[in-house]
């Protein structure tokens, strides 16, 4: 384990780059009208049967959503969930279709710059139950 | 895949040297999953910067900071803001990143920490193998599936050559096999043999200048 891996959380510092962009994030969360249109554009969607976590809104809700929902105050465990979906869930491949114009994956992209922040982030030697490169 | 290694220490130190703040970037993309351009080797190179240059009479600092790609714009926000507040940026994506950022912060130096090595596939952790020169003619559906442009050393297009061993390899090295010895054996498994009696003539090598691809959906939006 690294020693960045044990290094406690900086909420501090999640709070503040939230914080910096929370106008933004704050209206392009509360847009989303759950028209799922989103979903039928993404591909990892389509290739798991429709699984309904694989659907780009759910993925920004279930992270970014809940980093503002919690203002910041998460924890190690909780990041590490986040990491899950925004890497393992999510290729970045931009290719989300939203009919109102929510960009979803500078959403994504957020979430993992601050999981980055606080040292969270997929490794390639990860044990194989964890890994999803 | 695009497959990515460190430079020499001695060689970034080299670009380096003369410059007072240097941000150090990672990439999400290819070189973050070939271990070369990650969060984690920027760290790891920060820190082997900090002590190449321990003693020196001007004291370098550096950063570090990683963005999801280097090759797409629409993930520059957070480093835009980052790059005024350093002399130079080294990149740790390949060739097209540094091309990328360089083009982004024309005012500020940008160097390479990589050498750009090859596009390639995981044969397993740790281990790349070159598969494609984008030469942008594929004939690979001829060729049962393996590439003489990569795979054979003259990239021969009609071979094999006459330096093929009768246990099917390279002249260049015994530990190479022939491309186009493998070519035959896997067509013959397939029963379609009579593909390599095709002959193929010389390539047009336009690969000598830069490439542009637009996707046909896209052609309108971008006409000039």
């Amino acid at each position: 384990m690294s020693t960045q891996e044990t290094k406690p959380i900086r909420t501090d510092e999640i709070r503040r780059m939230l914080k910096k962009k929370r106008a933004k994030m704050k209206r392009l969360l509360s847009h989303c009208v759950h028209c799922s249109l989103c979903a039928e554009s993404c591909f990892l969607y389509m290739a798991h049967d429709k699984d309904p976590q694989y659907m780009p809104s759910y993925k920004v809700l279930q992270s970014l959503g809940k980093l503002y929902r919690k203002r910041g105050k998460v924890d190690r465990p909780f990041l590490e969930h986040i990491k899950g979906i925004v890497w393992r869930n999510c290729v970045l491949c931009r290719r989300c279709y939203c009919p109102i114009g929510i960009d979803i994956p500078s959403m994504i992209t957020f979430a993992r710059t601050i999981c980055r922040s606080q040292g969270v982030y997929p490794r390639v030697d990860e044990s194989v139950s964890e890994s999803w490169l | 895949m695009i497959v990515g290694e460190r430079k020499p220490l001695e060689e970034i130190k080299e670009m380096l040297k003369d410059y007072k703040k240097v941000l150090n970037v990672g990439c999400g993309g290819c070189t973050s999953i070939c271990l070369s351009g990650g969060q984690r080797e920027v760290m790891l190179l920060n820190d082997d910067l900090q002590n190449a240059f321990q003693g020196n009479p001007v004291s370098i600092q550096f950063d570090g900071f990683t963005i999801e790609r280097q090759c797409n714009a629409d993930f520059f926000s957070e480093l835009d803001e980052m790059v005024k507040n350093y002399d130079a940026v080294l990149s740790m994506a390949c060739g097209a990143g540094v091309q990328f950022v360089a083009e982004r912060y024309p005012d500020r130096p940008v160097f390479p920490a990589l050498n750009t090595i090859f596009v390639g596939a995981d044969r397993d952790v740790g281990w790349y193998e070159e598969n494609c020169r984008t030469c942008g003619d594929c004939i690979l559906g001829e060729t049962a599936g393996i590439c003489p442009v990569t795979r054979c050393a003259k990239s021969l297009f009609n071979g094999p050559c006459g330096g093929t061993s009768k246990d099917g390899k390279c002249e260049v090295s015994k530990e190479t096999p022939c491309a186009w010895y493998e070519i035959y054996d896997r067509l013959k498994k397939q029963g379609r043999l009579s593909n390599i009696m095709k002959v193929r003539p010389a390539r047009e090598w336009h690969n000598q200048t830069r490439r542009v691809l637009i996707h046909e959906a896209y052609k309108q939006r971008y006409a000039k």
